[in-house]
Protein backbone atom coordinates (compact mmCIF):
# COMPACT_ATOMS: atom_id res chain seq x y z
CA UNK A 1 0.00 0.00 0.00
CA UNK A 2 2.75 2.91 0.96
CA UNK A 3 3.92 1.89 -2.83
CA UNK A 4 0.79 2.88 -4.36
CA UNK A 5 0.51 5.29 -6.89
CA UNK A 6 -2.80 8.03 -7.03
CA UNK A 7 -4.51 5.45 -10.21
CA UNK A 8 -4.30 2.49 -8.05
CA UNK A 9 -6.46 4.03 -4.39
CA UNK A 10 -10.04 1.98 -3.71
CA UNK A 11 -12.49 4.15 -4.81
CA UNK A 12 -12.87 6.33 -1.69
CA UNK A 13 -9.49 6.48 -0.47
CA UNK A 14 -10.29 3.80 2.10
CA UNK A 15 -7.81 2.74 3.77
CA UNK A 16 -8.34 -0.33 5.69
CA UNK A 17 -6.60 -1.25 9.30
CA UNK A 18 -7.30 -5.11 9.34
CA UNK A 19 -6.72 -8.43 7.09
CA UNK A 20 -9.98 -9.83 5.84
CA UNK A 21 -12.85 -9.51 8.50
CA UNK A 22 -12.64 -7.24 11.22
CA UNK A 23 -15.06 -8.18 13.76
CA UNK A 24 -14.81 -7.80 17.99
CA UNK A 25 -11.35 -5.08 17.62
CA UNK A 26 -12.65 -4.15 21.47
CA UNK A 27 -12.09 -7.28 22.47
CA UNK A 28 -8.99 -8.08 20.74
CA UNK A 29 -5.52 -7.56 22.15
CA UNK A 30 -2.92 -5.74 19.95
CA UNK A 31 -0.79 -8.88 19.64
CA UNK A 32 -4.12 -11.09 18.64
CA UNK A 33 -4.82 -8.09 15.94
CA UNK A 34 -4.02 -9.03 12.28
CA UNK A 35 -2.87 -5.01 11.02
CA UNK A 36 -2.31 -4.32 7.80
CA UNK A 37 0.56 -2.00 6.43
CA UNK A 38 -1.88 0.78 6.65
CA UNK A 39 -2.37 0.61 10.23
CA UNK A 40 -0.17 3.31 11.80
CA UNK A 41 0.35 0.55 14.41
CA UNK A 42 2.63 -1.19 11.88
CA UNK A 43 4.84 2.38 11.46
CA UNK A 44 7.17 3.40 14.04
CA UNK A 45 8.04 7.15 15.68
CA UNK A 46 10.83 5.78 17.88
CA UNK A 47 13.29 8.25 16.43
CA UNK A 48 11.42 11.08 17.75
CA UNK A 49 12.41 10.40 21.10
CA UNK A 50 15.43 12.10 23.16
CA UNK A 51 14.62 10.96 26.45
CA UNK A 52 13.61 7.24 26.80
CA UNK A 53 11.53 6.39 29.71
CA UNK A 54 13.10 3.36 31.59
CA UNK A 55 10.51 0.68 33.88
CA UNK A 56 12.05 -0.28 37.13
CA UNK A 57 9.09 -3.52 38.03
CA UNK A 58 10.53 -3.43 41.30
CA UNK A 59 9.10 -0.82 42.59
CA UNK A 60 5.55 -1.13 40.62
CA UNK A 61 2.56 -1.24 42.47
CA UNK A 62 0.56 -1.44 39.27
CA UNK A 63 -1.69 1.75 39.91
CA UNK A 64 -2.05 1.98 35.68
CA UNK A 65 -1.48 5.89 36.22
CA UNK A 66 0.81 5.33 33.45
CA UNK A 67 -1.26 3.51 31.14
CA UNK A 68 -4.54 5.76 31.41
CA UNK A 69 -2.63 8.96 30.49
CA UNK A 70 -0.20 7.77 28.30
CA UNK A 71 -0.56 9.70 25.17
CA UNK A 72 0.72 7.09 22.86
CA UNK A 73 -0.81 3.78 24.21
CA UNK A 74 2.38 2.98 24.63
CA UNK A 75 2.40 1.44 27.96
CA UNK A 76 1.60 -2.25 28.17
CA UNK A 77 -0.83 -3.66 30.61
CA UNK A 78 -1.67 -7.09 30.56
CA UNK A 79 -4.08 -8.90 33.22
CA UNK A 80 -4.13 -5.28 35.18
CA UNK A 81 -0.85 -5.40 35.82
CA UNK A 82 1.67 -3.33 33.87
CA UNK A 83 4.56 -5.11 32.19
CA UNK A 84 6.43 -2.78 29.61
CA UNK A 85 6.94 -0.21 27.16
CA UNK A 86 6.28 -0.14 23.76
CA UNK A 87 9.83 1.63 22.67
CA UNK A 88 8.00 1.87 18.84
CA UNK A 89 5.44 3.95 19.57
CA UNK A 90 6.80 6.37 22.51
CA UNK A 91 7.89 9.43 21.91
CA UNK A 92 9.82 10.50 25.14
CA UNK A 93 7.21 13.25 26.43
CA UNK A 94 7.80 12.12 30.04
CA UNK A 95 4.06 11.85 31.27
CA UNK A 96 4.24 8.62 32.80
CA UNK A 97 6.99 9.43 34.68
CA UNK A 98 5.43 12.89 36.13
CA UNK A 99 2.52 10.72 37.05
CA UNK A 100 4.10 7.62 38.67
CA UNK A 101 3.30 7.61 42.38
CA UNK A 102 5.67 5.57 44.09
CA UNK A 103 8.71 6.24 46.57
CA UNK A 104 11.47 5.89 43.98
CA UNK A 105 9.41 6.15 41.16
CA UNK A 106 9.20 3.17 38.72
CA UNK A 107 9.61 5.03 35.31
CA UNK A 108 12.63 7.69 35.25
CA UNK A 109 13.74 9.12 31.96
CA UNK A 110 17.40 8.83 30.39
CA UNK A 111 19.18 9.66 27.66
CA UNK A 112 18.30 7.03 24.63
CA UNK A 113 21.83 5.50 24.55
CA UNK A 114 21.79 4.39 28.29
CA UNK A 115 21.83 0.99 28.88
CA UNK A 116 18.41 -0.11 30.36
CA UNK A 117 20.63 -3.42 32.79
CA UNK A 118 23.34 -0.34 33.93
CA UNK A 119 20.75 2.39 34.76
CA UNK A 120 18.45 -0.69 36.45
CA UNK A 121 21.41 -1.19 38.64
CA UNK A 122 21.55 2.03 39.85
CA UNK A 123 18.69 2.93 40.33
CA UNK A 124 18.04 5.79 42.93
CA UNK A 125 17.28 4.92 46.63
CA UNK A 126 14.13 6.06 48.12
CA UNK A 127 13.33 9.28 49.01
CA UNK A 128 12.89 10.77 52.77
CA UNK A 129 9.86 13.01 53.43
CA UNK A 130 10.88 16.35 54.41
CA UNK A 131 8.90 16.78 57.73
CA UNK B 1 -23.35 -5.97 22.56
CA UNK B 2 -24.82 -2.72 23.46
CA UNK B 3 -24.61 -3.60 27.58
CA UNK B 4 -22.62 -0.73 29.09
CA UNK B 5 -18.88 -1.39 30.06
CA UNK B 6 -18.46 -1.97 33.84
CA UNK B 7 -15.18 -0.08 34.65
CA UNK B 8 -15.27 -0.14 38.68
CA UNK B 9 -11.28 1.01 38.77
CA UNK B 10 -8.21 2.11 36.58
CA UNK B 11 -7.06 -1.33 37.18
CA UNK B 12 -9.97 -2.75 35.31
CA UNK B 13 -10.07 -0.13 32.65
CA UNK B 14 -6.28 -1.05 31.82
CA UNK B 15 -7.95 -4.40 30.27
CA UNK B 16 -8.98 -2.95 27.48
CA UNK B 17 -7.50 -3.49 24.50
CA UNK B 18 -7.17 0.41 22.54
CA UNK B 19 -8.33 1.12 19.06
CA UNK B 20 -6.31 4.51 18.66
CA UNK B 21 -2.90 3.11 17.75
CA UNK B 22 0.42 4.49 18.23
CA UNK B 23 2.62 6.49 15.95
CA UNK B 24 0.42 9.05 15.19
CA UNK B 25 1.68 12.21 14.13
CA UNK B 26 0.91 14.30 17.75
CA UNK B 27 2.80 16.45 19.48
CA UNK B 28 4.75 14.38 22.00
CA UNK B 29 2.75 14.81 26.00
CA UNK B 30 -0.47 16.16 23.69
CA UNK B 31 -4.01 15.53 25.21
CA UNK B 32 -5.96 14.89 22.36
CA UNK B 33 -4.81 11.40 22.56
CA UNK B 34 -5.38 10.74 25.77
CA UNK B 35 -9.23 12.28 25.66
CA UNK B 36 -9.56 9.96 22.52
CA UNK B 37 -8.52 6.73 24.11
CA UNK B 38 -10.64 7.65 26.95
CA UNK B 39 -14.12 8.38 25.06
CA UNK B 40 -12.91 5.37 22.96
CA UNK B 41 -11.91 2.78 25.95
CA UNK B 42 -15.46 3.62 28.11
CA UNK B 43 -17.44 1.26 25.26
CA UNK B 44 -16.96 -1.65 23.67
CA UNK B 45 -19.58 -1.24 21.40
CA UNK B 46 -18.90 -0.62 17.92
CA UNK B 47 -18.40 2.77 16.80
CA UNK B 48 -18.78 5.27 13.37
CA UNK B 49 -16.44 8.29 14.10
CA UNK B 50 -15.02 11.31 11.92
CA UNK B 51 -12.99 14.22 13.01
CA UNK B 52 -13.60 17.73 11.41
CA UNK B 53 -9.97 19.41 10.14
CA UNK B 54 -7.75 19.74 13.22
CA UNK B 55 -4.70 18.44 14.86
CA UNK B 56 -6.20 14.95 15.88
CA UNK B 57 -7.63 14.75 12.14
CA UNK B 58 -4.40 15.62 10.46
CA UNK B 59 -2.26 13.86 12.78
CA UNK B 60 -4.16 10.45 12.54
CA UNK B 61 -4.48 10.25 8.94
CA UNK B 62 -1.34 10.53 6.99
CA UNK B 63 -1.36 8.54 3.78
CA UNK B 64 -0.65 5.76 3.73
CA UNK B 65 -1.49 5.30 7.31
CA UNK B 66 -4.64 5.85 9.33
CA UNK B 67 -4.76 5.49 13.70
CA UNK B 68 -7.76 4.10 13.84
CA UNK B 69 -9.10 0.59 14.65
CA UNK B 70 -12.61 1.92 14.15
CA UNK B 71 -14.92 3.09 10.89
CA UNK B 72 -13.65 6.60 10.82
CA UNK B 73 -14.10 9.38 8.27
CA UNK B 74 -12.08 11.72 7.14
CA UNK B 75 -13.78 15.57 6.34
CA UNK B 76 -13.70 19.10 6.09
CA UNK B 77 -13.01 21.82 8.29
CA UNK B 78 -16.78 22.23 9.28
CA UNK B 79 -18.81 19.21 8.79
CA UNK B 80 -17.59 16.59 11.29
CA UNK B 81 -21.01 16.36 13.23
CA UNK B 82 -22.72 16.46 9.95
CA UNK B 83 -20.72 13.61 8.12
CA UNK B 84 -21.30 11.60 10.95
CA UNK B 85 -24.88 12.62 11.57
CA UNK B 86 -25.76 11.42 8.13
CA UNK B 87 -24.18 8.29 8.82
CA UNK B 88 -26.55 7.90 11.63
CA UNK B 89 -29.75 9.06 9.61
CA UNK B 90 -28.48 6.39 6.84
CA UNK B 91 -28.17 3.35 9.67
CA UNK B 92 -31.34 4.29 10.69
CA UNK B 93 -32.75 4.23 7.34
CA UNK B 94 -31.42 1.13 6.35
CA UNK B 95 -32.38 -0.30 9.79
CA UNK B 96 -35.84 0.68 9.24
CA UNK B 97 -36.00 -1.34 5.71
CA UNK B 98 -34.46 -4.52 7.36
CA UNK B 99 -31.13 -4.30 5.34
CA UNK B 100 -28.73 -4.48 7.81
CA UNK B 101 -26.52 -7.32 8.12
CA UNK B 102 -26.04 -7.34 12.07
CA UNK B 103 -28.67 -5.05 12.84
CA UNK B 104 -28.24 -6.22 16.68
CA UNK B 105 -24.90 -4.63 16.92
CA UNK B 106 -25.74 -1.03 17.93
CA UNK B 107 -22.82 1.25 16.72
CA UNK B 108 -22.31 4.85 18.65
CA UNK B 109 -21.89 7.97 16.84
CA UNK B 110 -19.11 10.08 17.85
CA UNK B 111 -17.65 13.48 15.83
CA UNK B 112 -14.19 14.72 17.12
CA UNK B 113 -13.79 18.00 16.45
CA UNK B 114 -11.08 21.02 17.51
CA UNK B 115 -12.20 24.33 18.76
CA UNK B 116 -11.75 25.92 16.22
CA UNK B 117 -13.95 23.65 14.08
CA UNK B 118 -16.52 23.29 16.91
CA UNK B 119 -16.56 27.26 18.68
CA UNK B 120 -16.34 29.10 15.25
CA UNK B 121 -16.23 27.09 11.65
CA UNK B 122 -18.30 23.96 12.49
CA UNK B 123 -20.81 26.01 14.49
CA UNK B 124 -24.15 26.16 12.79
CA UNK B 125 -23.57 22.39 11.52
CA UNK B 126 -22.89 21.42 15.15
CA UNK B 127 -26.12 23.35 16.16
CA UNK B 128 -27.92 21.55 13.46
CA UNK B 129 -27.09 18.14 14.30
CA UNK B 130 -28.29 19.48 18.15
CA UNK B 131 -30.93 20.65 16.93
CA UNK B 132 -32.24 17.82 14.77
CA UNK B 133 -31.72 15.42 17.62
CA UNK B 134 -29.71 12.80 16.02
CA UNK B 135 -28.37 9.82 18.06
CA UNK B 136 -24.85 10.77 18.49
CA UNK B 137 -22.42 12.27 20.66
CA UNK B 138 -19.65 15.47 19.79
CA UNK B 139 -16.41 15.51 21.21
CA UNK B 140 -14.73 19.09 21.13
CA UNK B 141 -10.69 18.84 22.06
CA UNK B 142 -10.48 22.58 23.88
CA UNK B 143 -7.14 23.80 23.27
CA UNK B 144 -8.67 27.46 23.12
CA UNK B 145 -6.34 28.09 19.99
CA UNK B 146 -5.98 27.24 16.56
CA UNK B 147 -2.58 24.62 17.39
CA UNK B 148 -2.69 22.76 13.90
CA UNK B 149 -2.06 25.99 12.01
CA UNK B 150 0.28 27.94 13.87
CA UNK B 151 -1.73 29.12 17.18
CA UNK B 152 -4.07 31.87 16.04
CA UNK B 153 -7.36 32.59 17.98
CA UNK B 154 -10.29 30.88 18.18
CA UNK B 155 -13.36 32.54 19.99
CA UNK B 156 -12.45 30.07 22.57
CA UNK B 157 -9.20 31.81 23.77
CA UNK B 158 -9.49 33.30 27.22
CA UNK B 159 -8.34 36.93 27.51
CA UNK B 160 -4.92 37.64 28.05
CA UNK B 161 -3.45 34.75 26.04
CA UNK B 162 -1.05 35.75 23.52
CA UNK B 163 -1.51 34.21 19.77
CA UNK B 164 -0.29 35.06 16.75
CA UNK B 165 -2.98 36.77 15.44
CA UNK B 166 -3.51 38.83 19.03
CA UNK B 167 0.00 38.94 20.14
CA UNK B 168 0.72 39.85 23.58
CA UNK B 169 3.35 43.44 23.40
CA UNK B 170 3.82 47.05 24.46
CA UNK B 171 0.14 47.65 23.32
CA UNK B 172 -1.65 44.82 24.16
CA UNK B 173 -2.20 42.08 26.55
CA UNK B 174 -2.80 39.62 23.27
CA UNK B 175 -6.70 38.39 23.11
CA UNK B 176 -9.30 40.60 24.59
CA UNK B 177 -12.23 38.48 24.11
CA UNK B 178 -13.78 36.26 26.68
CA UNK B 179 -14.05 32.58 25.66
CA UNK B 180 -17.32 31.40 24.68
CA UNK B 181 -19.62 29.10 27.24
CA UNK B 182 -20.46 26.56 24.36
CA UNK B 183 -21.41 23.66 27.18
CA UNK B 184 -24.64 26.30 28.00
CA UNK B 185 -25.35 27.21 24.12
CA UNK B 186 -25.45 24.09 23.38
CA UNK B 187 -27.50 22.86 26.46
CA UNK B 188 -30.25 25.30 25.30
CA UNK B 189 -30.84 23.33 22.31
CA UNK B 190 -32.65 21.08 24.45
CA UNK B 191 -30.22 18.36 24.16
CA UNK B 192 -30.47 15.23 27.33
CA UNK B 193 -26.72 15.90 27.83
CA UNK B 194 -23.86 18.09 27.27
CA UNK B 195 -21.03 18.35 30.06
CA UNK B 196 -17.70 19.28 30.69
CA UNK B 197 -14.66 17.04 31.18
CA UNK B 198 -11.17 16.65 31.66
CA UNK B 199 -8.21 13.86 30.69
CA UNK B 200 -7.10 13.81 34.35
CA UNK B 201 -10.58 13.22 36.01
CA UNK B 202 -10.65 9.62 33.74
CA UNK B 203 -13.26 8.04 36.14
CA UNK B 204 -15.74 11.36 35.73
CA UNK B 205 -15.12 11.11 31.89
CA UNK B 206 -16.03 7.76 31.52
CA UNK B 207 -18.73 7.89 33.58
CA UNK B 208 -20.06 10.92 31.34
CA UNK B 209 -19.20 8.68 28.16
CA UNK B 210 -20.94 6.09 29.29
CA UNK B 211 -23.77 8.01 30.22
CA UNK B 212 -24.23 10.06 26.95
CA UNK B 213 -23.94 7.17 25.13
CA UNK B 214 -26.90 5.71 26.89
CA UNK B 215 -29.21 8.23 26.31
CA UNK B 216 -31.49 9.16 23.13
CA UNK B 217 -30.77 12.05 21.43
CA UNK B 218 -27.50 14.30 20.55
CA UNK B 219 -24.69 14.55 22.97
CA UNK B 220 -22.25 17.48 23.77
CA UNK B 221 -19.08 16.87 25.20
CA UNK B 222 -16.22 19.41 25.86
CA UNK B 223 -13.08 18.30 27.15
CA UNK B 224 -10.35 20.59 28.23
CA UNK B 225 -6.97 19.37 25.98
CA UNK B 226 -3.83 21.29 27.47
CA UNK B 227 -1.39 21.98 24.27
CA UNK B 228 2.04 22.17 24.82
CA UNK B 229 3.21 24.14 22.08
CA UNK B 230 0.74 27.05 22.04
CA UNK B 231 -0.11 27.02 25.66
CA UNK B 232 3.88 26.53 25.83
CA UNK B 233 5.04 24.53 28.20
CA UNK B 234 7.27 20.82 28.65
CA UNK B 235 5.41 18.37 27.50
CA UNK B 236 5.85 15.82 31.05
CA UNK B 237 3.72 18.61 32.57
CA UNK B 238 0.62 17.84 30.54
CA UNK B 239 -1.16 16.35 33.36
CA UNK B 240 0.02 18.54 35.88
CA UNK B 241 -1.47 21.44 33.75
CA UNK B 242 -4.90 19.73 33.51
CA UNK B 243 -4.99 18.98 37.48
CA UNK B 244 -4.43 23.28 37.37
CA UNK B 245 -6.91 23.99 35.49
CA UNK B 246 -9.83 21.81 37.09
CA UNK B 247 -8.64 22.52 40.88
CA UNK B 248 -8.16 26.54 40.20
CA UNK B 249 -12.10 26.19 38.32
CA UNK B 250 -10.62 27.47 35.14
CA UNK B 251 -12.28 24.59 34.00
CA UNK B 252 -15.01 23.69 36.11
CA UNK B 253 -15.94 19.75 35.24
CA UNK B 254 -20.00 19.99 35.07
CA UNK B 255 -22.98 18.35 33.50
CA UNK B 256 -26.02 19.60 32.05
CA UNK B 257 -29.09 17.30 31.73
CA UNK B 258 -31.98 18.47 29.49
CA UNK B 259 -31.00 22.17 29.95
CA UNK B 260 -32.27 22.36 33.75
CA UNK B 261 -30.40 19.98 35.78
CA UNK B 262 -26.99 21.05 36.60
CA UNK B 263 -24.50 18.80 38.74
CA UNK B 264 -21.26 19.67 39.45
CA UNK B 265 -19.18 16.80 39.24
CA UNK B 266 -15.45 17.29 41.10
CA UNK B 267 -15.48 19.92 43.76
CA UNK B 268 -11.63 20.31 44.15
CA UNK B 269 -10.29 19.88 48.29
CA UNK B 270 -8.10 22.77 48.18
CA UNK B 271 -8.91 25.14 45.25
CA UNK B 272 -5.65 26.44 43.76
CA UNK B 273 -5.61 30.49 42.68
CA UNK B 274 -5.82 31.05 38.87
CA UNK B 275 -2.25 32.78 39.66
CA UNK B 276 -1.06 29.61 39.66
CA UNK B 277 -2.85 28.45 36.57
CA UNK B 278 -1.62 31.04 34.49
CA UNK B 279 1.91 30.65 35.39
CA UNK B 280 2.42 27.59 34.59
CA UNK B 281 1.93 29.04 31.18
CA UNK B 282 3.98 30.42 28.64
CA UNK B 283 1.30 31.99 26.50
CA UNK B 284 0.41 34.09 29.62
CA UNK B 285 3.50 35.20 30.44
CA UNK B 286 3.44 38.71 30.12
CA UNK B 287 0.53 38.95 32.49
CA UNK B 288 3.02 38.93 35.15
CA UNK B 289 4.59 42.08 33.85
CA UNK B 290 3.76 45.04 36.68
CA UNK B 291 1.65 46.76 33.32
CA UNK B 292 -0.79 43.79 32.70
CA UNK B 293 -0.48 42.35 36.47
CA UNK B 294 -4.53 44.05 37.28
CA UNK B 295 -5.74 41.29 34.59
CA UNK B 296 -4.53 38.46 37.11
CA UNK B 297 -7.33 39.81 39.76
CA UNK B 298 -10.08 40.22 36.91
CA UNK B 299 -9.14 36.68 35.92
CA UNK B 300 -9.33 35.70 39.47
CA UNK B 301 -12.90 36.88 39.53
CA UNK B 302 -13.89 35.96 36.94
CA UNK B 303 -13.38 32.29 37.71
CA UNK B 304 -15.01 32.69 41.27
CA UNK B 305 -17.94 34.33 39.54
CA UNK B 306 -18.75 31.56 36.81
CA UNK B 307 -18.34 29.33 40.02
CA UNK B 308 -20.57 30.79 42.09
CA UNK B 309 -23.30 30.97 39.33
CA UNK B 310 -22.38 27.21 38.57
CA UNK B 311 -23.65 26.47 42.02
CA UNK B 312 -26.52 28.69 42.08
CA UNK B 313 -27.85 27.24 39.09
CA UNK B 314 -27.22 23.93 40.45
CA UNK B 315 -29.56 24.57 43.41
CA UNK B 316 -31.87 26.28 41.60
CA UNK B 317 -32.78 23.47 38.84
CA UNK B 318 -32.96 25.78 36.20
Amino acid sequence: MANTGWDEFEIGAMLRTFEGEAGDIAGTLQEDRNYTQNSSFSASVADWRIEKPVFNKDFCIDCQFCWIYCPDMSIISRDKKMIGIDMDHCKGCGICVEVCPTNPKSLLMFPEKEEEEEVIAAWPAKEKKEK
Amino acid sequence: MSEMKKIKNLKEFSTSADRFEGANLLCPGCAHSIIVREVLNATNDDLVLAASTGCLEVCTAVYPYTSWDASWIHIGFENGSTAVAGAEAMYNALKTKGRLKQPDRNPKFVAFGGDGASYDIGFQWISGCMERGHNMMYVVLDNEVYANTGGQRSSSTPIGSSTTTAPAGKVSYGERKNKKDMVSIMASHQIPYSAQVAPNKWKDMVKKIQHGMAVEGPVFINAVSPCTTEWKFDPKDTMMITDLATDSLVFPLYEIIDNHELNITYRPKNVVPVEEYLAAQGRFKHLFKDQYKYLIKEWQDRVDEKWAYLQRREEARV
